[in-house]
């Protein structure tokens, strides 16, 4: 319970209207795009960063442990306040403060939506390079919490890759500015060792992206294929032959049927599977491209390869792709994504055991992969309403990702380690290593109080928070 | 000098200097002895020199993991046999180590493309002086497991541990390259010319702007902007037609441009370079304001001058700077590894 010193105080910050306090209110902001959930005890939203220091001066008064949250998509259990508390929702820090064509820079506030950086920059020409599934609602604060990724970052990178400063509130109420519009500062890359660390360590309230030139040309190719063996080849091949798209999707014939069921994107329902292909750059250097994937797409035994002439059809292909969640969500009461990362060369033995693992446990599991990189996302489709299945999903999901790890991968590409694969980081790291990242995460947060319970095993993370949180209330 | 050949006897190695309280003077073939601020005192030297193996090479996967004290250029080569690179173009790249470039955050005239070991590095494990071998990161191109203790060893100069193996993501080495060269009396006409590149739908590689009188050692006239393309025949053409006012000059000139510094300081012996990070508005006022010759990395935003003596850096404390000696404490807490490098900010 909070004490009701506590919420009189944050009425004086934030106003009668800046934060939610009633169970009813509360219920919506127990859940993100994961399949567990918690209770926060209040939700504020304050309009600026003054607002959060002085939220995070009264959570310390208070003891309160602190969640941030941006638009609750995160698939980890990110934005879960597993220990209750305050959760600080960013969503009324929307704005875009300063857009710097000349030096390629944006500074921005963390609830703005990802898709709005590229909105606000398109008509000169520019974009913002991340592009997450979720970009229509997904935060920058969020994807700089998760270091979030997206089919384009093949060729552009991560998230980390084009935040240069940010701007944030400690646990002791004191606000850092680290990095900045020029490339290089002097000392420790904060911002790198920030990025990524799924909001346990600082709240940030401000963020320097880089904003890039969007190529001239641009080329989406559909390739269809009888088995998804052949498509997994191809996507070897093409990495051997040093041609670097810049997005190479993948999906299994049971995704392809959902996804027509859904959307009729004209994919083929009888395939096994399909690559999506996206090439950009300088005109002659796409088209030059394009016929070599054509040369390996013929290769590799593509029964049809489409490739859009305009803009319509070119958002058609995408359109199964961008909706493929969507699709998947019609079909099954519930559904569980996994992110596991597998060295390129495996991803063909992996489809294999995935197949394996989904009749061992007597789950469905529909594929979207991030081909081009290696980083998969099977979709256990299931109804957690008939008993012992949410536990068959786990077990499955944690074979998965064990595989991963076995291959030489690693157990999250872009989602975040979060809740949900924490017990399995002592499988991908040392015991060193682990004592490492708690002996970081105590300098920034020495009580235990930003996003407790997350990224470290049970156990190695804070000592008070013991209990795994089983309460998954459906 | 202590050469362990294992990563755990650079750890172990570490762990007893320390318990000795000896300081370390740490580096794999220190030949950037002369950037980044002056060790103090004697100090144990620690080398890494020979942890010299290639540990795993897929080429197919383009990914490749070696031991530290690689030397760069063994590494590129081993690469190029497969036709690929790590696109990295760092300064004395024929003698320095893997360790070297990354611990210094070396980076070069490509860095408009394709960034710095911040953008390629994929994996790292480095020993503490706790004598702990530590791993951030794995061997995946796509990986948010765990803290990304790689960025923040990268440029720390071996001021908070040793980096025993790093992993890099490999890229395809272009099937051509072709150099773009535009001289001009004014400074002005030259940053004009710089933004139209940058402006356009042109990719460079590199676009690297010098001041007369580091253009004068290449050999031209003025302020020279060196403007570097990759891709096969016909996108070359297509720079070449859309550089109008460029000459095309050959691109063997950026051997020149990349080791310009270690020339220098080679040439003089009390000389210094003098660096300066800057928004890409900024190039024009740090290459006005670098002593000596200046060489601009002017797509990115960083400058560096030369100076014949000794210059005291400008170290303002950056932002965050109480969390960084924080770090520091936690990592070295006697203050042994590496003092008075980075310029004796931590």
């Amino acid at each position: 319970m909070i004490p009701e010193a506590a919420l009189a105080e944050t009425a004086r910050i934030l106003g009668p209207r800046g934060f939610l306090h009633s169970a009813h209110d509360l219920s919506l902001y127990e859940y993100d795009g994961s399949v567990d959930k918690h209770r926060p005890e209040l939700v504020c939203f304050p309009r600026s960063t003054q607002d959060v220091v002085e939220l995070v001066k009264l959570a310390a008064r208070h003891g309160l442990p602190i969640v941030g949250r941006g638009a609750g998509t995160g698939l980890s259990g990110g934005a879960i306040p597993l220990a209750g508390g305050m959760m600080i929702s960013f969503s009324r820090m929307n704005r875009i403060l300063e857009i710097d064509l000349p030096n390629e820079r944006a500074v921005v506030e963390p609830g703005v939506v990802n898709l709005d950086i590229t909105l606000a920059v398109a008509a000169e020409g520019y974009f913002y390079a991340p592009d997450p599934s979720s970009q229509r609602a997904c935060t920058i604060g969020g994807n700089v919490a998760e270091n979030a990724g997206g089919p384009h970052t093949l060729a552009y990178g991560v998230t980390t890759n084009h935040v240069l400063g940010l701007e944030a509130v400690l646990l002791d109420g004191s606000v850092i500015e680290i990095g900045g519009k020029a490339p290089e500062v002097p000392g420790y890359d904060l911002t790198g060792l920030l990025t990524g660390s799924e909001g346990t360590m600082a709240l940030v309230t401000k963020i320097i992206v880089r904003l890039m030139r969007r190529p001239e040309a641009v080329k989406t190719l559909l390739a269809i294929y009888d088995t998804a063996d052949d498509a997994a080849e191809t996507v070897a091949e093409i990495t051997a032959r040093a041609i670097i798209p810049v997005a190479v999707e993948m999906m299994d014939g049971m995704l392809l049927r959902l996804i027509e069921d859904s959307v009729h994107a004209g994919y083929p329902r009888d395939a096994g599977a399909v690559l999506l292909i996206e090439l950009e750059g300088l005109t002659e250097a796409v088209e030059e491209q394009v016929e070599q994937i054509q040369q390996v797409c013929g290769l590799c035994r593509a029964r049809e390869l489409r490739v859009a002439k305009t803009p319509e059809e070119r958002e058609l292909l995408w359109k199964g792709r961008k909706n493929a969640f969507g699709a998947v969500g019609r079909a099954t009461p519930h559904l569980y994504t996994q992110d596991g990362v597998v060295p390129r060369a495996e991803v063909p033995s992996t489809l294999r055991f995935i197949e394996k693992v989904a009749a061992e446990y007597r789950v469905q599991i529909s594929n979207i992969f991030h081909a081009g990189d290696g980083n998969l996302h099977p979709i256990i489709m299931f109804d957690m309403r008939e008993p012992g299945a949410m536990d068959r999903v786990r077990a499955a999901g944690e074979k998965i990702l064990e595989h991963c790890i076995e291959v030489g991968g690693s157990i999250t590409g872009e989602h975040g380690v979060g809740m949900e694969k924490k017990e399995l980081m002592d499988k991908l790291f040392s015991p060193d290593s682990l004592d490492l990242i708690r002996r970081f995460k105590q300098l920034f947060d020495p009580e235990c109080r930003l996003n407790p319970g997350k990224v470290l095993p049970t156990g190695r993370g804070c000592l008070e928070i013991r209990q795994r949180p089983d309460d998954l209330r459906y | 000098m202590i050469c362990p050949d294992t990563p755990p006897l650079l750890a172990q190695s570490l762990a007893d200097l320390r318990s000795a309280r000896t300081t370390i003077r740490l580096g794999g073939q220190f030949t950037k002895d002369r950037i980044g601020g002056r060790l103090v005192g004697e100090g144990t030297p620690v080398s890494t020199r020979n942890l010299s193996r290639i540990l795993r090479y897929r080429p197919n996967d383009l990914t490749i993991s070696v031991e530290s004290g690689v030397r760069w250029s063994d590494l590129q080569q081993e690469l190029g046999r497969n036709g690929q690179m790590i696109p990295l173009d760092p300064p004395w790249s024929g003698g320095c180590t893997v360790g070297g470039v990354v611990a210094a955050n070396q980076s070069g005239p490509r860095r408009r493309l394709f960034g710095t070991a911040r953008d390629c590095v994929i994996g790292m494990t480095f020993a503490t002086l706790e004598g702990k071998l530590v791993q951030a990161g794995g061997m995946v191109v796509k990986n948010v497991a765990g803290l990304d203790f790689g960025k923040l060893m990268i440029g720390s100069w071996g001021t908070l541990a040793a980096l025993a193996i790093v992993n890099f993501k490999v890229f395809p080495i272009a099937r051509g390259t072709r150099t773009f060269l535009f001289e001009s009396a004014s400074l002005a006409a030259a940053i004009e010319c710089r933004d139209g590149v940058l402006k356009s739908v042109l990719q460079p590689l590199s676009v690297d702007l010098l001041n007369p009188e580091a253009s004068a050692a290449l050999g031209w006239n003025g302020f020279a902007l060196a403007v570097q393309a990759a891709g096969a025949p016909p996108v070359l053409d297509r720079y070449q037609a859309a550089l109008a006012g460029f000459r095309v000059i050959d691109c063997a000139v950026w051997d020149r441009i990349r080791e310009f510094t270690p020339d220098f300081l080679a040439r003089h012996p009390d000389g210094v370079v003098v660096s300066k990070s800057s928004t890409l508005t900024g190039v024009a006022d740090a290459v006005r304001e670098l002593p000596g010759p200046v060489v601009s990395r002017a797509g990115s935003g960083v400058s560096y001058g030369h100076a014949t003596h000794d210059v005291a850096p400008n170290m303002e404390k950056p932002g965050g700077f109480e969390i960084m000696e924080r770090i520091k404490r936690m990592m070295d807490p006697d203050a042994l590894l590496n003092p008075g490098r980075l310029h004796g900010l931590l």
